[in-house]
């Protein structure tokens, strides 16, 4: 396949100001380094508009060069997965997509991020709307200890979607209905709402773990997101929980843009259309279709890692 | 190295695959042989033993359903199980055309038939199928796509072979029933042995193929 045979020339190495020897602790010989480079294939053409496009994003923590120089566009309306051994970076790169790395204060990013062509990361960003757009789940489910209803109508109310009708203004309450019909959209849309259609006023506490994990999709998607990032959203279930929220992250990519990382590299496989291989140092290696990354991978570091011979 | 287990497993399956790539050419020499020589007992020893053969094939077969399922192999390993698991049908079906061969040399009289080089044809087909079998241990792809361009050489000499034979029995024109039936009957054998033999040639290419696509992700040969 020619594709295959197409050198990249984009990815140099990292040779910032602010790096220095000691700000790359992972990175051995400069020789290595530029094997490396070569190897490297972070190219990814597709069909389609481009959701978010991040352009040299580089994140240190302190000292520690968490990421560098990271450029890759992701597109719309599909499942992008981000692989990668422990402290690859590829947590900081899902956070750097609604700047949750702005409640870290060691944390310095730089680069862009570009959603829909506007810059997130300049000054006036409103960044509860950013996340509002941007959505996250995170590995362990986390909802609010109050009832199931309240769980989705919660963010809508922040927002001032909800309770926005003149009666509901002047007496102070809720416009039932109309968040009856939000709560019953978004559980339904998070494959929840056939097994806890009755008892939507009981604590979300009580629902089982992979039950709860799809209430915080739901939750998430009360909001109106338009990109929806994962944060290894099924390490924590079971297999049937697991597979749930499998088929939920299918059929959501048909409305939005799903960014997930996880550390199940049959999961990535399973249900993403392009897969991102982060290396250990904070390097992006490869950047593809799903299928060519796990059945022909470009570069040798990656072949060695999803084949389990890294290390 | 991770996942030890897992590589031993992959390494098993090669040489597995490897010894009954010998075993199906020791079969197809026997093969050859018994026709050579019209060696009965030879001839049935291949018959019998195609079952040993054939159980080979469903264990690594199986051997390849585990390692899909169990291990869920990718890239350059998915590309390998994928390739093996195609290269010993392969090889089961040359265990076949074998025992096709060692049945020729049971019935045929050899009375009449005329001369189609045989043991040429079979050393030609035979040489491929070693070859193809010494690319897939060795991942040389190159060896791979010079196998697919010998085998136009073989089936040349199949169908010069096979005119030499029909033009041999037009040219016969005996008026004695039962010795022209004598030679169709040898005829016809001939025919099917030159058929046999470009077959296991086929499938010298096929294992060539998946090998190919095996080392490049390259499904080339693979049609």
């Amino acid at each position: 396949m020619s594709e295959n045979t197409n050198p990249q020339t984009q990815t140099e190495p990292q040779t910032g100001t602010a790096t220095t020897d000691t700000d790359q602790p992972l990175t051995t010989t400069t020789g290595e380094t530029d094997e490396q480079a070569q190897d490297e294939w972070t190219e990814y053409e597709f069909a389609g508009e481009a959701k978010m496009t991040v352009e040299n994003l580089d994140v240190h923590y302190g000292d520690d060069h968490a990421l560098k120089g990271v450029s890759m566009e992701i597109p719309e309306k599909s499942v992008t997965a981000l692989i990668g051994p422990s402290g690859c970076g590829k947590s900081t790169y899902l956070r750097c997509l609604n700047r949750m790395n702005d409640r870290i204060k060691s944390a310095n990013v730089d680069g862009s991020v570009h959603l829909d062509g506007e810059e997130i990361y300049q000054d006036g960003v409103n960044l509860v709307e950013l996340r509002k757009r941007v959505g996250m789940v995170f590995q362990s489910p986390n909802p609010f200890p109050k009832s199931i209803r309240e769980n989705i109508a919660y963010g809508p109310k922040k927002h001032g979607d909800l309770d926005t009708g003149l009666l509901a203004r002047l007496l102070n309450r809720s416009d039932a209905e109309e968040r009856d019909r939000l709560v019953e959209r978004c559980l339904r849309d998070a494959a929840l709402w056939d097994e806890v259609s009755d008892r939507l006023d009981d604590n979300a506490l009580g629902l089982s773990g992979g039950q709860q994990q799809r209430l915080c999709i739901a939750r998430c998607l009360s909001v109106d997101p338009e990109i929806i990032l994962m944060d290894e959203p099924a390490s924590a279930l079971d297999p049937i929980a697991t597979a749930k929220i499998e088929d939920l992250i299918d059929d959501l990519s048909e409305e939005y843009t799903v960014v997930i990382v996880t550390h199940n590299m049959q999961q990535a496989a399973r249900i993403s259309d392009q897969t991102a291989v982060f290396l250990t140092g904070g390097e992006l290696v490869e950047y593809g279709e799903t299928d060519q990354v796990f059945e022909n991978p470009r570069s040798k570091r990656v072949e060695d890692y999803i084949t389990g011979k890294f290390g | 190295m991770p996942r030890e287990r897992y590589q031993d497993s992959l390494d098993e399956l090669r040489s597995d695959v490897l010894a009954m790539g010998d075993r199906v050419v020791e079969r197809l020499d026997d093969g050859l042989d018994a026709i050579e020589r019209r060696d009965e007992s030879l001839a049935r020893d291949i018959v019998d033993g195609d079952a040993e053969i054939n159980e080979t094939y469903l264990r690594l077969e199986d051997r390849c359903v585990d390692l899909f399922a169990l291990q869920q192999p990718v890239a350059g390993d998915l590309r390998f199980v994928t390739a093996s698991f195609k290269i010993i049908t392969d090889l089961e079906r040359v265990g076949d055309l074998a025992v096709n061969l060692a049945n020729y040399s049971r019935a045929a009289t050899r009375t009449v038939a005329p001369d189609a080089e045989i043991e040429a044809l079979g050393e030609a087909a035979r040489a491929l199928l070693e070859r193809s079998l010494a690319a897939y241990e060795a991942r040389d792809a190159d060896e791979c796509r010079a196998i697919a361009e010998a085998d136009d050489e073989v089936d040349a000499m199949c169908q010069h072979a096979s005119e030499t034979v029909t033009r041999d029995l037009i040219a016969q024109n005996d008026d004695d029933s039962w010795a022209a039936e004598r030679l169709l009957d040898d005829v016809s054998r001939v025919l099917l042995t030159i058929r046999d033999l470009e077959r296991v040639a086929d499938h010298a290419v096929n294992i060539a193929a998946r090998t190919l696509y095996m080392v490049e992700n390259d499904p080339e040969l693979l049609y």
